[in-house]
């Protein structure tokens, strides 16, 4: 009986799923059917092989821990690497030698700005190709936009909601390719009209983000449900056209031939995934791959294995416009005290923090914005100090007794399996500098999923997370986090001081730019320094080793991507 | 196996009963002096874990950032992790972590193998078919992606590796109780019993519970170091014992990274889990040669 | 065993959907991708539907991906297929090999201690750590192999040792204490005293009897095989169905899970059901009982 089960399960697998297994497993019994599948599979195979030889051994050589999910920025917050080299934007957002940043053109010739901020008027480039050999038209940019809007599972709506008609759109049911939008008229092939709802001085940043990727609406229309998915759809006239992936085990580039702007000096790139930290740093030693993200690795090791005499100018330091803080829910019977949160923020020892687990690489900021970000002030800075004695005295003052444990209360902060190895380090500090002024400090994991479904129901106790600027504006990290009551709450903060949160929405309204960032720098002070809403941690530099070929390479300057191919030069 | 041949055996062990389960633990050390020196070993160890927080020279979890790293030294036997921690501190304390999972999931797979496997073998019929099925089942699934299973459902906990550990181990228990039940109720002693009357279930819990215990010690002994193999697999991929818990598994996969930098910080968990495991088995196969002739026959 | 694993995945009480979308998604998104996974009807009619559609061969769409999984399985499963085949065949070479002299040899200390300690060792030691040791030593410091497969056969034979050295361990072990039972038997000195040598004696007959255990064994090792699969894949980065397990739990991607597992232990039955097979090949007893 039990055999007879089994055999009809094997049945079942047999015919549907086993059509891979030839070479070793099987038994002798596989019918003509089976074979012939088996054939099929060894010439995919056969061509994955090929394909996997094409790359020549002058591709540069890059490898990530985890593969993206999604090739369509629409439907992601986090897979932005691919895209930004497939496709191109209106505008790029330039990192210049001072650190600051400006906007450049891209796709974009030129544009004009009506005298009451509304109207935007762009002319688009007339040489711009996408990598099937068809124009890119200000249809196509409009096609973008308007699917950023409307399609009902994108999450990046943020990005665009400025424009005239987008509430309507990203409010309405379903998605058709036909769609239209009030704020949006296309005059001719490179010539088209933006209209904003209200003025916002932030709106070309917007466009220059990866949610400003523009799309060529025919290859949009044509891969119907699996754009994203299926690789040969990702049309878009960037430098370069991907040209295999295998999930989970990596992916190809190659130079775009219509590409407009210059011929970049890697005509090909080979991303392996790599999932194991220590296999990828003895790949780089090995010289398998050309650029080493140190994020993989622990300081320690950075510092013991390349800030040596070996790797002497190999190592390139990203000031990452981000920031790292701690979260804490004011909707926690304990943490809605406004002293328990100060006595948190002085706990905490950052200085040795950022010496001991960074090796010194970054800065240790006393507000929300980091150094580089426009609005970062002095002069909200150096008023912090790690003080356990007077921190633990805030919680006496503030009434509290000790149990019969030797605390005061207790608190739980949630750590997402997916965090660094540093982020965890950091973590179980801040949980001793806790326990140590007398909070029975817990840690609680989760995996990443469940995580994020945590947060973003506001229920989150306590966690340590980086924000990095997706433009460079003081706006996009306050406004993110104490915008709107919704914000907050979807942060985990639920910061409850509502006329904080006006200030911040009228603030997006200033026109004078003196009178707005001194306005930032106060409600900057305000949430921090009085209201304890945020516990600043520290702003950590992304280090990157790079091979002997690789002549220079810039890390992008916010923190969704790191890598533009086109940018990285070869050494000779 | 030929029934007949199995109930002779049984039955000679039945009449050998001469000789305690002590008495042949003790013929054990005199003949098999490794095993006799692991179970010496595993004894020294648990008293070492049991007593952690007096024999440590530090706290659990207590840091010293400035002294991250550390080689071994006067005030650090084994050096420091990557927080400062002392890592001889952390064995100690991972001791008690490993050991309870190595123990626990194995004793809770015991009691439903040993439930489940006299149930089948002694009512028999449909709950019989049903019990094994799902024994084959269970053993049908890789563990690991059985664990895999259970964190999808319950989420990452120390609880959560508890029931997949259990739920991984119980079926190869159920067999083994099973088909000794069934070669037992067949035996004349326990037919003359259910001749006079005794209820069914004093018949499975004095007379055939205690004669398959021999082989069940043998089982849980082994069942011990594979629960803590897996423990340490499952760190690996991050579902297992969680920080800042110090389990060994969790141990070495913390220390990987720094096989370069700090040798001994991976190398230290990793010889626990090597020492204490080979300890097990030589300790189960010491067993299985004096407790259960059948087992080590087959 | 669908039936239980299926359930096993569903008693969850959060919901997959949200935990895909991330931010910024509306009540109304959820529940309309609720509807269009089929997750708001009820339990049973959601397993009819996946009972039907597994023996189409349809295992559903990753949450993630898009992807029908069985195509993901598909793209995957030769790796596994390679990876485990190789390590297996490891397994038993190194196994047998190893057992075999060490009874040949058995009063030879020195190999019989040799062997026998690398058998023990990879007993003790967990994959992970068995495949991270090989790696470093003769991938990083020796240079003999590659870091990381790319699928292609030289590059998959560390990673196979590496899984297979468990198996092997405990194959040349058995080997062993079987074949110097047997050789104690009286046939083995019958057959001795018939002139024949003493090598072809214990491969001849010796042999042929100690493979029985073994053989049954090995068809129990495939399950922790494919469980130790999924480490090796992680390592040495070959994107087999292991990879799709573990990558699966990070994204809550039932579909996936769900495939894989299902798949999965349905190779260790086909397994099972191939090593009685051989058994009774082997073994004429039960040929004749049958």
């Amino acid at each position: 009986m039990k055999k007879l089960l089994s055999l009809l399960l094997c049945a079942a697998m047999v015919l549907t799923l086993l059509a891979g297994c030839s070479s070793s497993s099987s038994d002798t019994s596989s019918d003509a059917t089976e074979t012939e599948e088996t054939e099929t599979t060894t010439e995919t195979e056969a061509t994955e092989a090929e394909e996997t030889a094409d790359v020549s051994s002058d591709a540069l050589q890059v490898a990530w821990s985890a593969d993206i999910e999604t090739l369509d920025v629409h439907q992601t917050t986090d897979d932005y690497q691919i895209p930004l080299n497939v496709y191109d934007r209106l505008f790029e957002i330039q990192l210049n030698d001072d650190g600051s940043t400006s906007l450049v053109n891209s796709v974009a010739e030129s544009y004009t700005v009506s005298d009451d901020a509304l109207t935007y008027e762009f002319t688009l480039r007339d040489d711009v190709y996408f990598s099937d050999g068809t124009q890119l038209t200000a249809y196509d940019v409009a096609f973008s936009l308007i699917r950023l809007l409307a399609l009902d599972t994108s999450v990046q709506t943020d990005f665009a909601a400025c424009i005239l008609g987008a509430d309507e759109l990203i409010a309405a049911e379903g998605y058709s390719y036909d769609d239209t939008c009030e704020g949006i008229v296309v005059t001719d092939d490179t010539h088209l009209t933006i209209t904003l709802a209200y003025a916002f001085a932030g709106f070309l940043y917007e466009l220059a983000t990866p949610a400003g990727c523009i799309y060529s609406q025919a290859a949009v229309e044509a891969a119907g449900d699996s754009f994203g998915t299926d690789y040969t759809y990702a049309i878009g006239s960037g430098p370069y056209v991907i040209t295999s992936w295998t999930r989970d085990s990596g992916m190809t580039l190659s130079y775009n031939e219509y590409y407009w702007g210059e011929t970049p000096d890697f005509t090909e790139v080979n991303i392996q995934i790599i999932p194991d930290s220590s296999t990828l740093s003895m790949m780089f030693q090995n010289g398998e791959i050309d650029i080493l993200d140190c994020d993989f690795l622990d300081s320690a090791v950075v510092s013991a294995t390349y800030k040596t005499d070996a790797y002497e100018g190999k190592l390139v330091t990203a000031n990452r416009l981000g920031t790292s803080y701690l979260a804490l829910n004011e909707n926690d019977e304990y943490l809605s005290d406004v002293s328990v949160r100060k006595a948190i923020q002085m706990a905490i020892d950052r200085e040795s923090i950022l010496a001991a687990i960074f090796d010194n690489d970054g800065s240790i900021p006393d507000g929300i914005y980091p150094e580089g970000l426009i609005g970062y002030t002095e002069d909200n800075q150096g008023w912090l100090e790690y003080d356990p004695e007077a921190a633990e005295q805030l919680l006496i003052d503030a009434g509290y007794t000790k149990d019969a444990d030797g605390y005061y209360f207790a608190m739980e902060i949630a750590n997402d399996n997916d965090n660094s190895t540093s982020r965890v380090n950091v973590i179980q500090v801040i949980a001793e500098e806790l326990q140590a002024i007398g909070i029975n400090c817990t840690i609680t994991n989760y995996d990443h999923a469940t995580w994020l479904d945590l947060r973003n129901s506001g229920e989150m106790t306590a966690y340590v997370s980086t924000w990095t600027a997706d433009y460079n504006d003081p706006d996009n990290f306050i406004y993110t986090f104490f915008g709107t009551e919704a914000n907050t709450a979807q942060r985990s903060l639920n910061y409850y001081n509502t006329e904080v949160m006006a200030r911040v929405v009228a603030a997006r309204a200033i026109v004078d730019d003196d009178e707005r960032l001194a306005e930032y720098a106060a409600l900057e002070y305000q949430i921090v320094a009085e209201d304890a809403a945020w516990v600043p941690l520290y702003s950590s530099s992304h280090l990157f080793v790079l091979s002997d070929r690789i002549e220079s390479f810039v890390p992008h300057w916010a923190g969704y991507s790191d890598f533009c191919f086109a940018t990285i030069t070869r050494a000779e | 196996m030929d029934e007949s041949i199995r109930n002779q055996e049984s039955l000679q062990s039945q009449i050998g009963e001469k000789d305690g389960i002590g008495e042949k633990l003790l013929r054990m050390c005199r003949q098999n002096k490794l095993a006799a020196f692991s179970a010496v070993l595993i004894l020294v160890i648990i008293l070492m874990a049991i007593l952690a927080p007096v024999i440590a020279p530090y706290g659990e979890a207590e840091q010293d950032l400035l002294n991250r790293l550390q080689g071994p030294s006067a005030e650090h036997l084994l050096g420091t992790d990557e927080l400062g921690r002392d890592v001889f501190t952390r064995l100690l304390y991972g001791a008690r972590v490993s050991l309870t999972i190595g123990i626990l999931p194995s004793l809770i797979s015991l009691a439903v193998g040993v439930i489940a496997g006299l149930l089948a073998g002694y009512v028999g019929g449909a709950v019989d078919y049903i019990i094994m099925r799902l024994a084959d089942i269970m053993l049908s699934i890789p563990s690991l992606l059985l664990a895999m299973v259970v964190t999808y459902t319950m989420g990452t906990s120390t609880v959560t590796l508890f029931v997949a550990l259990s739920m991984a181990g119980w079926a190869s228990v159920a067999r083994v109780v099973r088909s000794q039940t069934l070669s037992l109720k067949e035996s004349e002693y326990i037919q003359a019993a259910q001749s006079i009357g005794v209820s069914k279930l004093v018949i499975m819990l004095r007379h055939i519970l205690p004669n398959c215990l021999p082989s069940l010690i043998v089982l849980f002994t082994l069942n011990i170091p594979s629960a803590i193999l897996s423990e340490s697999s499952l760190s690996f991929l991050g579902i297992g014992v969680q920080m800042p818990q110090a389990s060994w598994g969790l141990m070495v996969n913390q220390a990987k990274e720094f096989l370069f930098t700090a040798p001994l910080l991976f190398l230290s968990p990793c010889l626990a889990i090597m020492i204490v495991v080979l300890a097990f088995n030589f300790l189960g196969d010491g067993l299985r040669d004096v407790l259960d002739p059948y087992m080590n026959n087959q | 065993m669908v039936l239980l694993i299926f359930l096993m995945l569903r008693i969850i009480p959060g919901d997959a959907v949200s935990g895909l979308l991330g931010d910024h998604v509306s009540q109304n998104t959820i529940d309309r991708l609720t509807a269009a996974m089929g997750l708001d009807k009820p339990m049973w009619q959601q397993f009819v539907s996946y009972i039907g559609n597994l023996f189409k061969g349809d295992l559903g769409i990753s949450y993630t991906y898009g992807l029908s999984v069985s195509d993901m399985i598909m793209e995957a499963f030769p790796y596994t297929v390679k990876l485990t085949a190789m390590a297996i065949v490891f397994a038993w070479a190194f196994g047998l090999l190893a057992g075999i002299i060490s009874a040949i040899y058995y009063q030879n200390k020195l190999l019989d201690r040799l062997f026998m300690g690398l058998s023990l060792m990879g007993l003790s030691m967990p994959v992970f750590m068995t495949s991270m040791f090989l790696q470093y030593l003769l991938a990083f410091k020796l240079g003999w192999f590659s870091l990381v497969s790319d699928g292609s056969w030289p590059t998959m034979i560390l990673p196979a040792i590496a899984l297979g050295w468990n198996s092997a361990g405990s194959i040349a072990r058995m080997t062993r204490s079987s074949l110097v039972e047997v050789m104690q038997a009286d046939y083995i000195d019958t057959a001795k005293a018939k002139g024949l040598r003493y090598r072809a004696v214990i491969v001849g007959h010796g042999l042929k009897n100690a493979m029985l255990p073994v053989i049954t064994m090995m068809a129990l090792q495939l399950s922790s095989m494919l469980s130790g699969a999924v480490i090796t894949e992680s390592i040495f980065a070959i994107p087999g169905i292991g990879r799709l397990a573990t990558t699966a739990i990070t994204n809550r991607d039932m579909p996936v899970l769900q495939g894989t597992v299902i798949f999965t232990t349905i190779i260790v039955i086909a397994g099972n059901l191939l090593a009685d097979l051989l058994y009774s090949v082997l073994d004429p007893r039960i040929r004749k009982g049958q």
